[in-house]
């Protein structure tokens, strides 16, 4: 077996890298070349001299952060070259442009999941199946107490939720890139027809999908004054930093819920301070997690961003998979 | 009608939704069920339903055996959820895909009547097969109640008071009226759903039942401004708060928490019997020192509370003694109304013609609480400091012209308790919570200087607010020495200030000494470990009081 030094891809200060292609996956700090997973923030750091990514995680990016950043875009599929080495972008169904990445050297294959999930949403790519020697997969929800509902299903529950308080504005505090647009691509199409509005943050990522042709109902932008009447049975989206503060002051009768994966837990929910949660994630639940493991016949398992002890064990004892740690 | 409706009754309870939109609720689902599944519904919800008819340890052994999950998979979840039941049904999900046709309507009535008793009656394999069964065949959504009654773990966050206030809004009648029937064993039936809604109210009907309890409140400076003389003093004892009741010769025990406990103490109801009046009087429980005539330990007492009948020895080992201190009924006559130091010459009056009069002796069971008459505020104060010699908490000062209302009233009546006992702990070991804190490390041990070393003297949970709780989670994850299972050894670093009731000497104990009620007052970030208290500061603290 080899030391954790020789891996194509190891950790280093904390993130991915990859040393024969001086090449960073979504670095916390400035370095000279990243290759970006999709545009999530904290999958982001100003700084790099160059990014690499998908073109729609090139546009939401630019769109967030401003034009000031250099990026170079591929299509899913297509490969390109660095130092040898063959790597290529593979949708990850996490959010629009959201990727895996593939590396091929001298016929041994890497792949990094990236954040990904295996259900249906109609906002951005189906997750695709990749097949590799080595996996490096995120592990958020890597416990078997998380199992994702049907998305349809909580959309009927949020949108239940809504036309049970007539008299009351639905505050739904969601992420404004990914999670807003599949809720309100989802509540589209229940039986709630009422008035739909979104946080600034959230009606500018609107705008984006729609301009990358996605279908996105039309939502009407927040502002602050409007009339308490106006809003009586109506939806609005909201970032869940606005949560805590003065912002909701700004209504009257209110009622707030919190779409998380977290929230299929009583005691997070109770605790979330949140006067409901919905259970809809954006990343795998365990079957899912384990579904990638199993389908991208990988021998060796690296898990990251969580805690995966239990799913390693679980892995190691009842799959025979080989689970490795990657070094510092 | 169903399990499945009180299922969606429960979420809508437990979501965080206003008062008056749960009092909504409740009310629409008494209007829209039976009686019969309504009077259960109402037995859950009040938590009369704390049988457990199998252990959380149970449930996740049955599951790992049918569905091939590792026992530590399943440990290990339960640190996620701290709920056995919880765990189990998050487990569940999409396990149960049977071809089996879905039991979607079963009614309240029958599976707590009939289907989950019978559990009891079958040997272990035919009741996991049972359960195995009920899984499978009742809808995913109803699980978590369904697991949740087999452990006895049915908590929900609605009051009786809520329960209360939607009733009485159902029928228009007044909540005193409702919570008097609601108190008390409430058995579910048509009958006794029947008997809370009824809209004529039969005093023959409420005839066994307490009056509701009034509550003292905590002592406010101003009070010490009034006379002296405005005010009845007397100890605060710690045992069980109840209310004896005698009506057409039966007796009735009941506690503040509102449950009849006759079988409990018999001897106290086989003597009291021998009154010849009728009567309601208010008092405590008490296990009692008869030599050195003050109370026992607490601890004592609790020997008695969970046994249903106690053999004769065990009514020996621990004798029990009603101190009453108040007389709220007299042979049909509610005399609530009249004032304190009134009904205080009603009770010392009867309570001597009692010890005349009573064919048994009534004294080695049964006296009046003695009062105390301080000169000045100084001198009540004084009382107070001497109240951990007779083995009480502090002294309860009633106004002497209050009536007896009910519920936590304000300027009526207070609690002086004698000021905790606290040291300077350093933080040393940290434990997983359950229920509401599951996730989080909530549980602490805290350790005393003895030379260089830092001995264990007390564990306690509660005294943070939720947001130190959260900051106190992010540090302990960062400093963790060691795991073992759920506890973490910590970087001693942390000082807290921790009070008690009581400290004594203990052979159990490393430390060698106990404490009783450890609780977390403050967060001492202005201390270094260094700072903290040594056990000799404990032994000196003991020395003092005894």
């Amino acid at each position: 077996m080899r030391t954790k030094q020789e891996y194509l891809i190891r950790y280093k200060d904390g993130n991915l890298y990859c040393e024969l292609a001086d090449i960073w996956i979504d670095p916390s700090k400035p370095v000279k070349k990243a290759l970006i997973t999709h545009a999530h923030f904290d999958h982001f750091t100003f700084g790099c001299e160059e990014y690499i990514s998908t073109k729609e995680t090139a546009i939401l990016l630019k769109e967030r952060v401003g034009d000031n950043i250099k990026i170079k875009t591929f299509e899913y599929g297509e490969e390109f070259k660095i130092n040898g080495i063959n790597i290529s972008f593979h949708p990850s169904g996490h959010i629009l442009g959201s990727s895996q990445i593939r590396f091929i050297f001298a016929e041994e294959k890497w792949l990094i999941s990236g954040d990904f999930k295996l259900q249906k949403d109609q906002t951005c790519k189906q997750y695709e199946i990749v097949k590799t020697d080595y996996l490096i997969s995120e592990c958020t929800f890597g416990l078997p107490i998380f199992k994702w509902d049907e998305s349809n299903k909580i959309a009927n529950d949020i949108s239940k939720w809504i036309t049970n308080s007539p008299e009351k504005t639905s505050l739904l505090f969601c992420y404004s890139l990914g999670k807003a647009q599949r809720l309100l691509n989802e509540i589209s199409q229940t039986n709630f027809k009422g008035n739909i509005y979104s946080h600034g943050s959230i009606h500018k990522m609107n705008n984006s999908y729609r301009k990358l042709g996605i279908d996105i109902k039309d939502t009407i932008k927040i502002v602050n004054k409007k009339k308490i009447d106006e809003l009586k049975g109506s939806l609005i989206l909201l970032p869940p930093s606005l949560s805590k503060g003065s912002y909701l002051k700004n209504f009257k009768n209110i009622q707030t819920a919190f779409a998380s994966g977290w929230m299929s837990i009583r005691a997070l929910r109770k605790r979330s301070g949140y006067d409901k949660g919905f259970a809809i994630s954006d990343h795998a639940d365990w079957d899912g997690i384990l579904e990638v493991v199993k389908k991208s016949e990988a021998k060796n398992v690296f898990f990251h961003h969580g805690d995966s002890e239990a799913l390693s064990k679980y892995l190691v004892e009842k799959e025979s998979i080989n689970v490795l740690l990657l070094g510092n | 009608m169903s399990l499945k409706k009180f299922s969606e009754l429960f979420g809508d309870l437990d979501s965080n939704n206003s008062t008056n939109n749960k009092i909504e609720v409740l009310k629409n689902y008494f209007l829209s069920n039976d009686p019969i599944d309504n009077s259960w519904a109402i037995y859950l919800l009040t938590g009369k339903s704390n049988k457990r008819f199998i252990s959380g340890r149970y449930l996740k052994n049955l599951f790992s055996q049918i569905y091939k999950y590792p026992q530590w998979l399943i440990d290990t979840c339960y640190l996620k959820v701290g709920d056995s039941a919880e765990v189990i049904t998050l487990l569940l999900k999409n396990k149960t895909n049977s071809r089996k046709k879905k039991l979607s309507n079963i009614s309240l009535n029958k599976l707590l009547r009939e289907t989950i008793p019978a559990l009891s009656k079958l040997n272990e394999e035919e009741k996991n097969l049972e359960i195995k069964n009920l899984w499978e065949t009742l809808p995913e959504d109803n699980h978590l109640i369904f697991n949740k009654i087999l452990t006895g773990t049915f908590r929900v966050g609605v009051s009786i008071g809520l329960i209360t206030k939607s009733i009485s809004k159902l029928i228009n009648i007044e909540e005193e009226i409702i919570s008097h029937r609601l108190m008390g064993d409430f058995k579910p039936s048509i009958d006794s759903y029947e008997f809370l809604i009824n809209k004529n109210i039969n005093l023959q009907e409420l005839n066994s039942k307490p009056f509701p309890f009034l509550l003292a409140n905590t002592i406010e400076d101003k009070i010490f401004k009034n006379s002296i003389n405005d005010f009845q003093f007397e100890w605060k004892y710690d045992g069980i708060r109840m209310q004896l009741i005698k009506r057409s010769g039966n007796i009735s025990l009941w506690t503040r928490g509102q449950e009849l406990v006759n079988k409990s103490f018999p001897e106290l109801v086989e003597k009291m019997s021998h009154i010849k009046d009728d009567f309601v009087l208010d008092g405590e429980l008490l296990v009692w020192n008869f030599k050195e005539q003050i109370a026992f330990d607490f601890s004592l007492l609790q020997k008695r509370i969970n046994r249903k009948s106690p053999t004769r020895s065990i009514q020996i080992k621990y004798p029990i003694i009603f101190i009453a201190y108040d007389l709220l009924e007299i042979n049909g006559r509610d005399i609530r109304e009249i004032k304190l130091e009134n009904r205080r010459i009603e009770l010392e009056k009867y309570f001597s013609k009692w010890q005349i009069k009573t064919e048994n002796n009534i004294s080695d069971i049964f006296k009046i609480c003695d009062l105390i008459f301080p000169k000045d505020w100084p001198d009540a104060l004084t009382y107070k400091e001497k109240s951990r010699e007779n083995n009480t908490e502090g002294l309860i000062i009633k106004k002497k012209t209050s009536i007896y209302s009910s519920g936590r009233k304000k300027g009526i009546w207070w609690k002086y308790k004698v000021d905790p006992m606290q040291l300077d702990a350093v933080l040393i070991y940290a434990k997983g919570g359950s229920g509401r804190r599951a996730g989080l490390y909530t549980d602490y041990s805290f350790a005393l200087w003895k030379d260089k070393e830092l001995i264990k003297f007390a564990s306690a949970y509660s005294g943070l607010t939720n947001i130190e709780i959260k900051e106190l989670d992010k540090w302990i994850r960062k400093n963790t020495i060691e795991k073992f299972g759920p506890v973490r050894s910590l970087k001693p670093e942390m000082v807290f200030e921790i009070s008690f009731e009581k400290i004594q000497i203990s052979k159990r104990h490393k430390s060698g000494i106990a404490v009783r009620f450890p609780r977390i007052t403050k967060w001492r970030k202005d201390k270094k470990i260094n700072d903290a208290d040594s056990l000799e500061n404990a032994y000196e603290l003991m020395k003092k009081i005894s």
